[in-house]
């Protein structure tokens, strides 16, 4: 060998080692790892992503899989969740994202739109009765008819009061009569100043979308998208409306605002400590408020009527999609673990949690003997069934909400006038949706 | 001697590599997608010059070349004047100097995430200890970063940016101080020279290439702004308003929230051009009052 072929092999060699080091192997090829016991070549190998890890999804669950399909090979990818989006964009970008995973409702319907998520549509009308399940089964169902994922639970909103602040000041609790009006009008009773100071709110002024500015837009009428979610409805003077009114009761002091929420430890402190006599309570806060707040004595009921009358309960979903790059072995693995998951087993395993509603029928009727706090679970898993929403989602969700976000900060801390803002959010939302199509 | 000539190219070669795949190839590939549409999923689509052209006449672009320019002018002049008075201080006989430097050194290795939360807390307008300050001596209470006036806003962040930089710009300008050889002090000494003209006819024109240095380094860091706005406004999703805006959140938030790659290289290249243009022009007055012998 010639010295500078000498030379071509060793940097040839370091080359090797560098894209050895760069590749991070593994694919759906249906082979299991050299030398692990009871391995066979006719295992199909599923990745499963797991955001948030175990925290998130009960190992019970996993692990129950694993042993009630022993043909599969299941392999657990884990990232906390803050992190697990740009990971899995990154994957994805690189095609080695696992076969089944999960994300916000909202991920799904963008990546599905980018034709990363399969169609489950098909599945689900084979394998599924969909009257066994809630309506939110088809959190990620397109208007065209796709669907993009099941949920891995529902997470609804139900307006938390806490009972020794209504009783001490001697106003009745809420029911699930209320409206708006009458959250409006006890919050001002229930509100204690001290000279410049409030010591007590009667509700908790969250402008944030689940439990903020979207409930509050819906009861008056308003919406932020219409029904085919292309058109924006914050032209509206209906929308208009339910913004003043959340920006009246922080502008007047009735509604804790976000410097006494930061001051007192957040909202889940002020609301348990009885700082804020009510609150729009996501489902999944529960597990907090009794692991840290046990003695707090508190309830649920449905969040009031809009104007119309009905009721319009906002949750959110986080969807398991699978993969339409995986070999179809492992789509087929995929959609095993879904159904497994949809199953009684592990849906009464997910009420047990308490972290999210299952979304089955039977299991929820488990909640109806519940004894942990609330004890009024039915304010959550009847309001779904009355009046349950998802938040306008479609494929341009992540987008067109920062933009809304932006604004509605501003309007709510009385830097830009309702009026204004609307007019501004309206037109960068359409915008975001004209250049999606 | 040829043999020495191979040994040397395969030494090297970790370090080329390295050079190829983080620098080289990332600024030809962000070029190339600047003139695509790509969602990081699917491949790239070419589109010419759309991106640019979206990018330059969107209104929140320019608004955050606004800021960030506002921003530099306040914290660049800032950062070096502190910098360069701690340091002549620091150089002085004074009692306690580790302690002196490691206290001005201290927001220099403290996180972001850290340094964040205490400063919008001491920002916060009804219950941050600023305000607190300023009520007690009977004085109105400012809205610091909550403030509808885009200028207050980029001025208070500016100086959170001068707490948490002026400590090593100070440690540049002191190791350049310390050079200044104490005969040439004593000399002007002798010559009736007092402090005031010791340090700006002496001690000044000698550390001018690093006051130079730092003003360079600054101006380029507060132009890649990003973690001191991130740190004081929580996070994109929960709603930057716009006027706040600075081009690095844009590229932030259009990269890894929303997979517009192509926008985001758009975007991140007419930053690098803006950023060339002032160095260069930095650079073009540097001969007027850098001395260099």
């Amino acid at each position: 060998m010639s010295k500078k072929v000498k030379v071509f092999t060793l940097i040839l060699a370091f080359m090797m080692i560098f894209t050895a080091c760069s590749s991070s192997g593994g694919s759906t090829d249906g082979e299991t790892p050299p030398g692990e016991p009871g391995g066979s070549k006719d295992k199909v190998t599923l990745k499963i992503g797991l955001p948030g890890s175990y925290e998130v999804t009960s190992k019970e669950i996993i692990d129950g899989f694993i042993a009630s399909h022993p043909h599969i090979n299941v392999e657990i990818q884990e990232a906390p969740w803050g992190d697990f989006t740009s990971k899995i964009a990154t994957q994805i970008a690189g095609n080695t994202m696992p076969d089944v995973w999960f994300q916000e409702n909202a991920t799904i319907l963008s990546y599905g739109q980018r034709g990363v998520a399969e169609d489950l549509s098909s599945y689900i009308e084979a394998d599924l009765k969909a009257d066994e399940y809630i309506d939110g089964l088809f959190s990620a169902k397109t208007p065209e008819g796709k669907i993009w994922g099941v949920p891995h639970g529902i997470n609804p909103i139900a307006l938390a009061y806490n009972q020794d602040v209504f009783e001490k000041a001697g106003v009745p609790v809420p029911t699930d009569d209320w409206t708006y009006d009458d959250l409006i009008e006890a919050s001002k009773k229930l509100t204690i100043k001290e000279g410049d100071k409030t010591s007590q709110f009667g509700f908790i002024g969250s402008f944030s979308i689940t439990n903020g500015w979207f409930p509050w837009i819906k009861q008056a009428g308003g919406s932020a998208l219409d029904d085919t979610l292309t058109k924006s409805r914050f032209d509206d003077p209906k929308t208009a409306v339910g913004l003043q009114q959340l920006y009246d009761g922080l502008d007047q002091g009735y509604f804790a605002d976000i410097d006494f929420l930061k001051a007192n430890g957040g909202e889940l402190e002020v609301f348990a400590s009885g700082k804020a006599a009510m609150y729009f309570l996501q489902y999944s806060l529960q597990v907090n408020m009794n692991e840290s707040f046990a003695d707090t004595n508190w309830d649920v009921v449905k969040i009031p009527k809009g104007v119309d009358g009905k009721r319009y309960v906002p949750m959110v979903a986080n969807t398991w999609l699978v993969s339409s790059r995986a070999k179809q072995e492992s789509k087929d693995a995929a959609w095993e673990f879904l159904k497994y998951y949809l199953g009684d087993e592990v849906q009464d395993m997910i009420v047990k949690t308490g972290s999210t509603l299952p979304v089955k029928k039977s299991a929820l009727d488990q909640l109806k003997d519940s004894t942990t706090k609330p004890l009024n679970k039915e304010a959550f898993t009847d309001g779904i069934n009355e009046g349950g929403v998802t938040l306008d989602e479609n494929a341009t969700w992540s987008e067109w909400r920062i933009l809304v976000q932006q604004v509605v900060n501003e309007i709510m801390v009385g830097n830009v006038s309702v009026e204004d803002g609307v007019k501004d959010i309206h037109t960068k939302v359409q915008d975001v949706l004209d250049s999606s199509k | 001697m040829q043999k020495q000539g191979y040994w040397g190219y395969i030494f090297t070669l970790p370090f080329v590599i390295n050079v190829v795949v983080f620098l080289l190839f990332p600024i030809v590939f962000s070029t190339y997608i600047s003139f695509t549409e790509w969602d990081l999923f699917n491949a790239p689509r070419w589109i010419g010059l759309d991106n640019w052209v979206r990018v330059l006449n969107k209104h929140e672009f320019w608004v955050s070349i606004r800021n960030v320019f506002m921003f530099a002018l306040i914290f660049v002049p800032i950062q070096t004047i502190m910098a360069f008075v701690i340091a002549f201080m620091l150089n002085q006989a004074i009692r306690a100097k580790g302690l002196f430097r490691l206290f001005y050194f201290l927001p220099v290795v403290t996180p972001w995430i850290a340094g964040g939360v205490v400063w919008v807390w001491m920002f916060n307008y009804q219950y941050g200890v600023i305000n607190w300050v300023l009520e007690s001596i009977g004085l109105d209470p400012v809205k610091w970063i909550d403030s509808s006036n885009w200028l207050m806003v980029v001025s208070s962040i500016a100086i959170v940016q001068v707490w948490k930089g002026v400590g090593q710009s100070m440690i540049m300008i002191l190791a350049g101080m310390q050079n200044v050889p104490k005969e040439v002090l004593e000399a002007s000494q002798i010559d009736g020279a007092n402090g005031w003209k010791q340090l700006t006819k002496v001690v000044f024109p000698m550390v001018t290439p690093m006051v130079y240095l730092v003003m360079i380094l600054s101006t380029i860091s507060a132009f890649q702004a990003f973690d001191v706005f991130l740190g004081l406004f929580g996070s994109i999703t929960t709603g930057i308003p716009e006027r706040n805006m600075v081009p690095n959140l844009l590229v932030y938030r259009d990269a890894f929230l929303l997979f517009k790659m192509g926008p985001a290289s758009a975007t991140a290249w007419l930053l690098f051009v803006i950023i060339l243009g002032f160095t260069l022009f930095q650079k073009y007055f540097e001969k007027k009052w850098v001395h260099y012998d």
